[in-house]
C-alpha cells in the first residue's frame, strides 16, 4: 500500500470519528463561554446515545420507521437540552459547585441510559443507523472528495455547525451576552443582561448538542446501544474545548486532531508497523495531555468567570 | 412403672419423628451464585456463563439448584455481593472474570466452607478455590480455518481487545489456523485496548475493512460493535464469532459461524466435586475434548461461501482436537 493511499484512509475514517467529539465539544464550548462547565457532558451523551437509538428501534415495524432516525435525533437533541435544563437549575439557580454536580449529572445519564435500556431493550441489538450519503459531484474530487463529501448527514451537519456556532457565537447579541457572562457577569447585569436567563439558555444549547452527538455514535458510527457506548467521550470533549481555546475553529481542529491520532494508531496496528499497542492506544490521550500542558497560557484567553457562580447580591 | 411407661413412650414417639424427618427430607438443594461485571444478556461473556448455569439448573431440576446473580459488578462493589451470598449459606460463588482474583482470594479465607470460582485463569488457587480455563486458541483455530479459506482479498481483521487472558490464545489459536489453511493470507491484528468499547471497536473494524480485509473476528463482548461494522458493510465481508450468541442476532446474517464456551461443563463440574468433598484447589480446563466448547455454523450462509470442503477442513481439524491428535502450541505465536 503506497504512502499515498495510507493518508487517505486514515484520513477518510478520522472524519467521522471525530463527529461525536466535535458536537458535544462545540455545545460545551458555549456552557463555558457563558462560564459553567459542564462534566455531565458525558451522561447527556449516554442519553442522547440510548434516545437517539430507542426511538428508531421502537417504531422498526411501524409506519413511523422512516423517520425513525430523525426523530431520535430530535428525541435526543430534546433529552440534551431538558438535562442542560436540570444542570442550570442546580448550578445556577441553586449555585452548587459546577464540578461535583457535573459528576452527578454524568452519572445520572450513564446510569439511567443503562437502567431504561435494560428495561425497554434488554439486550444488545442494533438498528440500521444512517447511512453514507455521497454528494454529488463533491464526492467524486480527487482525495477530498472521500475524506470530505462521502459522509452520513449528521457528519456534514456537524461540520457546518462549526461556521454557524461561530458566527453564533461572534457576530450575534446572543453570542455577545453569552461571552459577556462568561467573562464579567457583574458588568453585564449592570448593562441589563440577564445573568442566568443566558446561562440557562447557553447550558439548553450546550446540552442539546451534546444530546446529538450520543446519537451520532448509536445510529451513525455503532449503530447499537449499549450503556458504555460513549465510553467518556464527553470528558474527552470538555477537555477539547481547553484545547480548542474557547473558539469553535480551535475545537474543530481539535477533534480532528485527536481523531486523526486514533485513526492514526488503528490503522499503524493493522499496517502492523511493530510497535507496542499498549502505546499505541494512549497516543490520542497523550496528545491532548501533550498540547494541554503546551497550551496553558491560552487559559487567559477563555471566559475568565469560568467556574464561578453569579450572586447579583453578593459583594467582593 | 408408670414413670417407666412414660419415658419409653416419650422416647418412642421422638425416635418416630426423628425417623420420618429422615425419611422426607428432600435432597440438599446446591445454591449457586454469579457475579459479573456487565450483564447477563450481553450477547458475550456473561451471557454464557449465566445461560450455562440456567442451562444446569434446567437439567438438575428448580428444586435442586438455587441460582441468584449480580450484574455489574466491578471489583471493588463485588466484595459485598460476595460476602452477602457467602452469608446467606450459598455453596458456589462464581465470580466471572479474572479481575475478581484479589476479591475471590480474600473472601475465600473468611468463609472457608463456601467454594469459590472465577476464570479465566491457570492459577491453583486455596482449597475452596476453583479456576476455569478456556483453552480459546482451539475455536481460535477452527474460525482461523474458515477465514483462511474464504477470504478473496487475502487480508484478514482480528479485532483484538487486549493481549492477555483468553483473547491471547484465541488470537494466537487463529493465528495458527489462518496459516494452516491458507499460508499467504495476511492477518490485519490490532487491539482497541479495551474490554467494553463497542464504539473503538466499530472505528477499529472500519479500519480493517479499509485495509482490504473481507473477513473479519473478535474477541470479547467489544466484538458486537465490530460486528456491527461489518453488517454495515458491503455484501462480501465476512464475520466468524466467539460467541454462539451472534448468530441469532439480525447481523447474525454476516456470520459464517461462531464457537461458544460451554460454562455448562464447568458448573456440572463445580457441583459435582464438591458434592464429593472437593471444594477447590484446582484449575478446570475448558476444551472441545472435555465439552468445555460448542461450536455452530451458520444453517442460512451462503452455500458458495462457507462450502464443503471449509466444512470438511474445520469438522476434521473439531475432531483432531478432541482426539487430541492435534496440539497447538499458542505460546509459541509471535505477533
Amino acid at each position: 500500500m503506497s504512502a499515498g493511499l495510507m493518508i487517505y484512509n486514515v484520513l477518510c475514517l478520522a472524519v467521522p470519528f471525530s463527529v461525536a467529539l466535535l458536537l458535544a465539544a462545540l455545545g460545551e464550548n458555549f456552557n463555558q463561554r457563558a462560564g459553567v462547565f459542564n462534566l455531565g457532558c458525558d451522561g447527556i451523551m449516554c442519553m442522547g446515545a440510548f434516545l437517539g437509538f430507542m426511538v428508531p428501534f421502537s417504531l422498526k415495524a411501524t409506519p413511523w420507521a422512516a423517520y425513525g432516525n430523525l426523530l431520535g435525533i430530535g428525541a435526543a437533541l430534546a433529552v440534551g437540552a431538558a438535562m442542560g435544563v436540570v444542570f442550570a437549575l442546580v448550578t445556577v439557580t441553586f449555585r452548587a459547585s459546577q464540578g461535583i454536580a457535573g459528576i452527578g449529572l454524568q452519572m445520572l445519564g450513564w446510569g439511567l441510559a443503562g437502567t431504561l435500556f435494560r428495561h425497554f431493550v434488554g439486550g444488545v441489538t442494533g438498528v440500521e443507523g444512517m447511512a453514507a450519503i455521497a454528494i454529488p459531484g463533491l464526492s467524486k474530487i480527487p482525495f477530498l472528495g472521500g475524506v470530505l463529501f462521502n459522509h452520513n448527514a449528521l457528519t456534514y451537519t456537524a461540520l457546518l455547525l462549526v461556521p454557524a456556532c461561530w458566527f453564533l457565537l461572534y457576530k450575534t447579541p446572543w453570542g455577545l451576552k453569552v461571552r459577556a457572562v462568561g467573562t464579567h457577569p457583574r458588568a453585564a447585569d449592570t448593562m441589563g443582561i440577564h445573568v442566568d436567563r443566558i446561562r440557562y439558555q447557553a447550558l439548553m444549547l450546550g446540552g442539546a448538542m451534546a444530546g446529538l452527538a450520543g446519537a451520532y455514535l448509536s445510529l451513525c458510527q455503532a449503530k447499537m446501544f449499549s450503556d458504555d457506548l460513549v465510553a467518556g467521550r464527553g470528558f474527552i470533549a470538555v477537555a477539547l474545548v481547553y484545547f480548542g481555546r474557547w473558539s469553535p475553529l480551535g475545537i474543530l481542529g481539535g477533534a480532528l486532531l485527536f481523531s486523526i491520532a486514533q485513526s492514526f494508531q488503528l490503522s499503524m496496528q493493522v499496517w502492523g508497523i511493530k510497535f507496542p499497542y499498549e502505546f499505541a492506544v494512549m497516543l490520542p490521550y497523550v496528545l491532548v495531555i501533550v498540547v494541554l500542558a503546551l497550551a496553558r497560557k491560552a487559559r487567559q484567553l477563555g471566559p475568565t468567570d469560568l467556574g464561578k457562580p453569579y450572586n447579583r447580591e453578593m459583594r467582593f | 412403672m408408670k414413670a417407666f411407661f412414660k419415658t419409653a413412650l416419650a422416647a418412642a414417639t421422638l425416635l418416630g419423628l426423628f425417623a420420618g424427618s429422615a425419611q422426607a427430607a428432600p435432597a440438599p438443594k446446591v445454591r449457586v451464585a454469579l457475579i459479573v461485571e456487565s450483564t447477563v444478556d450481553d450477547k458475550g461473556w456473561c451471557q454464557s456463563m449465566h445461560d450455562a448455569i440456567l442451562a444446569v439448573q434446567k437439567k438438575m431440576g428448580a428444586g435442586a439448584m438455587e441460582y441468584s446473580h449480580s450484574e455489574k459488578m466491578k471489583p471493588v462493589d463485588a466484595g459485598s455481593a460476595a460476602r452477602q451470598y457467602a452469608s446467606k449459606g450459598f455453596d458456589i460463588i462464581i465470580c466471572h472474570g479474572a479481575q475478581y482474583k484479589n476479591l475471590v482470594d480474600e473472601m475465600a479465607g473468611v468463609f472457608p466452607n463456601t467454594t469459590f470460582a472465577y476464570g479465566t485463569s491457570a492459577n491453583i488457587g486455596a482449597k475452596n478455590v476453583f479456576t476455569y480455563t478456556p483453552f480459546s486458541e482451539e475455536t481460535g483455530y477452527l474460525n482461523g480455518i474458515i477465514a483462511g479459506m474464504v477470504t478473496k482479498t487475502g487480508k484478514i481483521g482480528n479485532v483484538g481487545p487486549v493481549d492477555g487472558g483468553d483473547a491471547a490464545r484465541y488470537i494466537r489459536g487463529f493465528q495458527l489456523g489462518v496459516q494452516a489453511a491458507n499460508p499467504k493470507a495476511a492477518i490485519r491484528l490490532a487491539f482497541t485496548g479495551s474490554f467494553g468499547d463497542f464504539v473503538k471497536a466499530g472505528e477499529l473494524a472500519q479500519t480493517q475493512l479499509k485495509d482490504g480485509a473481507d473477513v473479519l473476528t473478535g474477541a470479547a463482548q467489544q466484538a458486537i460493535g465490530a460486528l456491527r461494522a461489518v453488517a454495515a458493510a458491503p455484501a462480501g465481508i465476512w464475520w466468524v464469532g466467539q460467541d454462539t450468541a451472534q448468530l441469532s442476532i439480525p447481523e447474525g446474517s454476516r456470520v459464517l459461524a461462531a464457537s461458544g464456551y460451554n460454562y455448562a461443563s464447568v458448573v456440572e463440574n463445580l457441583i459435582a466435586k464438591r458434592a464429593a468433598g472437593t471444594k477447590g484447589g484446582e484449575s478446570l480446563p475448558m476444551q472441545f475434548s472435555n465439552g468445555g466448547f460448542h461450536f455452530e455454523y451458520n444453517a442460512k450462509a451462503d452455500a458458495k461461501v462457507l462450502t464443503p470442503a471449509v466444512k470438511k477442513a474445520v469438522d476434521k481439524a473439531r475432531e483432531d482436537l478432541k482426539s487430541g491428535k492435534l496440539k497447538l502450541d499458542w505460546k509459541a505465536v509471535k505477533l
